[in-house]
């Protein structure tokens, strides 16, 4: 109807207006930025391919990006096997149930900053309480966050500590799909918890699986503010993320060019590293 | 046999909780403590203080960091509520011109990853004159792609004899909107206003690149400004200001525990 | 004089036509039905009339007035849908008034229209309640009362019944009916239902593929179908088909398809030609059961054996085959033959319908 399209063009405009604004020009204009030299001031100048170029031969950049491999290395399976175990043992009749839950999730809703300073506290060589702890036991303390070999797996365990509640509640979810019938079938086959485990739950919880990989992966990627606030992405730079350099580059150099197609690589980074994902866990299921 | 299971079983559970509550009580209570005490693992301090806080309370504007944060994710939160919510009922409820279009670029948004796009919003807050402003904190926001599909989802499955009633009733789109469908849509508008406001609460990158004056700080910018920059001096007084930031969520937390969980599952799931 | 006028009105989605140059007259207090299968596009003009959807080509005027390009609101008119449409989340009486305060209409007479509405639906008990609350005839009570406080030009209902189970569907039939006729509102209802359709219409329009196909009284409907898709429509057990050709045999003019002959009357066979291939439509109350396959049968019968007897009470279906045709007969109860049985079936020739290769009656 007239009025129809007349007023849901109405409510729909300042929308599209805004995706022109805040979506489509920034994504324009980052393809743009990737052949332009800019520090914000002076005119931008042309730069061709010296962008790009520098990208593929900036050492700090590739060790960033290997810093994340290795952060997800440790990260991914961490993630999804203690989601796994917490989201089974939440998932029967317990006492106190959302209790369990609500505390499991709590790390999540809390500020990644604060979570940052809280373990760069806990973390700490010579006073921080997981030192106090082992000492306590009788072992030596951990220079966690200053011996390069330690601290880009700190940083992996204190992230999935983070959001280990948020994939708990995906498995959860996952495990109320899978059907009572094939419950009771495979115990009739006279399976063992393990094997029921192993034949039947986990392969049903595939898809969420699947989607665990998927957004820890790009949240791996996007990895900021821990290393930020604990590390400043030492110690010899081995817990420099790719989003402390883009931001390194923006906010500390001015280089605009550079920090946008370091953006730019991101995304295909990203986008890649979860193609090849989706292909590989795919595969398997098929098999 | 099966009793020693649920024993093991319960054990394990409070082993675990206790790996997830534990720091921040004791952050918590670490913040009331002396500096000599403070690396201690016990709970309650011996000796309360409350130095902690009043050194952060003097030297860094936590007070205004607590109303710029409360401001800007309160707007933030309302605008993509109303906002939203408009465009949301149009894509789902009105037909015209360029809706299909606007549904297939509103997925497209979500596919592209932020930091694709951060320096090119840096550039335009810059060129717009935004820095330290409000407005570079708000107006980026103002819609949101999750929360407008989420929306839109939820009011598809209204019925359109609702919407017919309401037009023979003599309502225009927007009161049928706001007098019709929102009373009836409280879960979804529920969620959305939950992790609109807790995104827009603990966002840290956006503000470290677009506000520099202290006045203008968000918490959890200011508070690790303050954090990193040596300001804070100790351990007690860093923790202090970072129980600014917490404690309204904790509290928010522990009275909608369910809504929260929701609420940030499914928005991380569609996002 | 009418109040309500379709005036060459078509209405298209993209290159689809759904209703097409549709032309009707609805007189004033009138209950007129608009009955059809899914697609039939009653809906649709239930809808353009209401304002829900737009006019693609034509005119409708309500009381002499061109509403066509007017939103629902200015129309004066007022519908019960068939999933009600009520506002879940406020109470009967809020619903109610809702319409009226937002026309702003005095406090005071709300109220009385309210009460009114209430008292005339038996809605006095429930007016505080939610719809969740109440049950489904409940529900299409205050959706009808909706309808009536906004005493309006004219009322819509979109198949308001077809929610209900039979039981309630009767009753709410009843009462929709004897609420129309002492409200005096001209009415354009839409059902699929034919029984709806026959029991509640002063006139009922019969479409098919977004066309009038017969308009007219219900029992002109019943009598005079004008063609074989209204023939076929209208009535319960539905009308026996049977396809066969027009021959002349002294003077006369007999039906003739493999295992059935009725020889027709004069009023019906004439003007046709020789040897046209028809359509004979007999009503199963049209054909009478003897049993026993009895040789001495008037020339003027149907051998058939029995394939299925439906005993209902007062009537019963029995369902025969005539040759290659399976024909229905309604029968009373006196006598029925067992399955299996042979019978033969007379035809009272006088009631049939002849049907043209284009469907049309001859």
């Amino acid at each position: 109807m007239r009025a129809e399209q007349r007023s849901g063009s109405l409510m729909a405009a300042p929308y599209a207006a805004f995706l022109l604004v805040f979506a489509a020009y920034p994504i324009a204009f980052a393809l743009v930025l990737v052949f332009l030299q800019w520090d914000l001031v002076t005119t931008p100048s042309f730069a061709g391919l010296d962008n790009v170029r520098l990208l593929a031969n900036d050492g700090r950049f590739w060790r960033a990006v290997a810093n994340t491999f290795v952060f997800l290395s440790i990260h991914l399976p961490l993630q999804i096997a203690t989601a796994l175990v917490l989201a089974l043992a939440l998932n029967r009749p317990l006492v106190l149930r959302s209790f369990w839950r609500a505390s499991f999730f709590l790390p999540v809703v809390i500020s990644g900053a604060v979570v940052a300073i809280l373990w760069s506290n806990l973390y700490a060589t010579d006073v921080g309480l997981i030192n106090r702890l082992l000492v306590r036991i009788g072992l030596t303390p951990v220079p966690w966050l200053t011996d390069p070999s330690t601290a880009m797996p700190a940083i992996a365990a204190m992230v999935t500590w983070k959001n280990v509640g948020f994939y708990v509640i995906i498995y959860l979810a996952g495990l109320q799909y899978i059907p009572r019938s094939c419950q009771e079938a495979i115990e009739m086959e006279g399976a063992t918890a393990w094997q029921r485990f192993r034949h039947l739950t986990l392969p049903m919880l595939l898809p969420q699986t699947i989607l665990v990989v998927t957004l820890s992966t790009i949240n791996g990627f996007q990895l900021f503010i821990e290393p930020y606030v604990m590390t400043g992405g030492g110690p010899l730079r081995r817990t420099y993320s790719i989003v402390l350099y883009l931001y390194t580059n923006a906010f500390s150099y001015q280089k605009m060019g550079y920090a946008a197609t370091i953006g730019v690589a991101l995304a295909l980074i990203i986008g890649a590293v979860v193609f090849i994902q989706r292909r590989v866990i795919g595969k398997e299921e098929t098999l | 046999m099966k009793t020693l299971g649920r024993i093991a079983l319960y054990a394990g559970l409070t082993v675990a909780a206790l790996t997830f509550i534990y720091p921040f009580l004791w952050m918590a209570s670490a913040t009331f403590k002396p500096p000599a005490e403070v690396g201690t693992l016990a709970l309650i301090p011996d000796n309360i203080t409350l130095d902690n806080y009043r050194t952060m309370w003097a030297r860094a504007p936590f007070g205004r960091a607590l109303l710029n944060s409360t401001m800007v994710a309160g707007t933030i939160t309302l605008a993509v509520l109303v906002f939203g919510s408009m465009t949301a009922y149009a894509m789902a409820r009105l037909r015209f011109r360029g809706r299909p279009a606007l549904n297939a670029v509103t997925l497209a948004v979500l596919l592209v990853p932020g930091q694709l796009t951060l320096i090119p919003m840096y550039t335009l807050v810059v060129q717009l004159g935004w820095i330290d402003t409000y407005a570079a904190l708000i107006v980026p926001y103002l819609f949101n792609a999750t929360a407008i599909l989420m929306m839109r989802q939820f009011f598809l499955q209204m019925p359109q004899s609702l919407i017919d009633s309401a037009r023979m009733d003599g309502m225009g789109e927007l009161r049928i909107l706001f007098t019709i469908f929102w009373p009836l849509s409280k879960p979804v508008l529920s969620i959305v206003a939950i992790f609109t406001f807790m995104g827009s609460w603990n966002e840290v990158l956006w503000p470290l690149l677009v506000v520099r004056e202290q006045q203008l700080m968000t918490l959890p910018q200011l508070l690790t400004v303050f954090a990193l920059g040596g300001g804070a001096g100790s351990i007690g007084v860093s923790l202090a200001s970072a129980m600014v930031l917490v404690v309204p969520v904790v509290i928010a937390y522990a009275f909608l525990q369910r809504n929260f969980i929701e609420s940030m599952a499914s928005s991380g799931v569609k996002g | 004089m009418p109040s309500v006028h379709f005036d060459h009105v078509s209405k298209r989605f993209g290159a689809t036509t759904v209703v097409e140059d549709f032309n009707l007259e609805v007189a004033d207090g009138e209950l007129l039905v608009l009955v059809g299968g899914s697609g039939s596009g009653k809906t649709t003009i239930l809808r353009m009339l209401a304002g829900l959807e737009e006019v693609t080509e034509g005119m409708i005027r309500i009381d002499q007035r061109d509403v066509t390009a007017l939103p629902p609101r200015e129309r004066d008119v007022a519908m019960v849908f068939q999933d009600y449409g009520l506002y879940p989340h406020m109470t009967v009486r809020e619903n109610l008034s809702l319409g009226l305060r937002l026309r702003k209409v005095a406090r005071k007479e709300i109220d009385r229209r309210v009460a009114w509405a209430g008292d005339m639906l038996r809605l006095e008990p429930l007016l505080d309640r939610k719809p969740k609350q109440l049950s489904g005839g409940q529900q299409q009570r205050v959706a009808m009362g909706r309808a009536m406080v906004r005493e309006p030009l004219v009322f819509l209902f979109d198949e308001p019944l077809s929610n209900l189970d039979a039981g309630l569907r009767a009753q709410m039939r009843i009462e929709i009916g004897g609420l129309q006729r002492r409200l005096k509102t001209t009415t354009v209802y839409v059902t699929h239902d034919q029984v709806e359709a026959m029991t509640l219409g002063d006139r009922i329009v019969v479409l098919a593929d977004g066309r009038i196909q017969q308009v007219g009284k219900p029992i002109e409907l019943y009598r005079a179908p004008v063609n074989r898709f209204v023939a076929g429509f209208i009535g319960t057990p539905p009308m026996n088909f049977v396809d066969g050709q027009l021959l002349r045999e002294d003077g006369s003019t007999v039906f003739a398809a493999e295992g059935v002959r009725v020889q027709l009357p004069h009023e019906i066979a004439d003007g046709t030609g020789s040897s046209e291939v028809v359509t004979l439509g007999i009503r199963p109350e049209d054909l009478t059961v003897d049993s026993g396959d009895s040789t001495d049968a008037p020339a003027d019968s149907i051998p058939g054996r029995v394939v299925l007897v439906e005993r209902l009470g007062g009537t019963s279906h029995v369902h025969f085959d005539a040759g290659p045709h399976r024909l229905l007969a309604s029968v009373s109860n006196d006598r029925l033959p067992e399955v299996g049985d042979s019978i033969t079936v007379r035809v009272r020739a006088e009631r049939v319908h002849l049907f043209g290769g284009d469907g049309r009656k001859t």
